[in-house]
């Protein structure tokens, strides 16, 4: 299990992760992502978190339970 | 005879600027082209902004030396008026106008948030812009650009950055590069 953190004044929306990572992040109306969910299972938000060009992804990996 | 020193930083400085502004092109465009697998997209965007810092610096000592030298008469005025200078007005209007566009980018990224980050990305369009002009403004206004290797530079820095920009439009970004198991 993973927990996805985005440090929102980093993020510059260019949706990298989104396009990795759909169910996770999502592209906000201004144009910056947002988090669908906190915590994943998808090992998709570790490219998710190495494709932000502004390394404003943080995925840490937590136990299930 | 006057001192050449200025007169020759000046073109020193002009062909560096223009490969500076070239790599600055090629790092921007890996960011999102992503032609190389293993090069991630925060190290190109870290070399990308450490190569404009660059290129600006090689811009401005480019139009500080032209300004000192005695041999062209280019005054502060036409550094900043594009057309205003003496010495073949398009040519020099057209590294004018990009200098001034290429600071407007630079300036738009730290406001990126303010301007909003679409209209900041769609902004950055002007980057082909910025890199034609500097191309046209080196081809005819450059002392060397007749010469065979300055013709290779220009040569060498259109293919680059058309090469890599087909890349962009045309090849997908790769999704899920090897760690989707």
């Amino acid at each position: 299990m993973y927990r996805i953190v985005i440090d929102r004044s980093l993020c510059s929306g260019f949706g990298s992760c989104a396009e990795l990572a759909p169910d996770v992040f999502e592209v906000d109306a201004e144009g910056l992502v947002a988090l669908r969910t906190g915590t994943s299972a998808d090992p998709g938000v570790l490219d998710a978190a190495d494709a932000c060009p502004m390394a404003a992804i943080s995925v840490v990996e937590v136990d299930a339970a | 005879m006057s001192d050449p020193t200025f007169w020759l930083l000046a073109r020193a400085s002009g062909l560096t600027a223009y490969t500076l502004l070239t790599l600055v092109v090629l790092a921007g465009l890996v960011v999102k082209a992503k032609p190389l697998a293993a090069v991630r997209p925060a190290a190109a965007v870290d070399v990308h902004r450490f190569l404009t810092t660059l290129a600006i610096g090689a811009v401005a000592l480019h139009a500080a030396t032209l300004v000192l030298d005695s041999r062209v008469h280019i005054g502060p005025r036409a550094l900043l008026v594009p057309g205003a200078a003496p010495y073949r007005p398009l040519a020099t209007g057209a590294g004018v106008v990009a200098m001034e566009l290429m600071l407007l980018v630079a300036i738009s990224f730290p406001l990126r948030r303010r301007i909003g980050v679409r209209a900041w990305r769609r902004l950055h369009w002007t980057t082909y812009g910025i890199f034609a002009l500097a191309t046209a403004h080196g081809l005819f206004a450059g002392t060397d650009a007749a010469r065979p290797w300055a013709l290779d530079l220009y040569l060498g820095a259109v293919g680059a950055v058309a090469s890599v920009a087909a890349w962009r439009a045309l090849v997908p970004p790769r999704l899920h590069h090897g760690r989707s198991t």
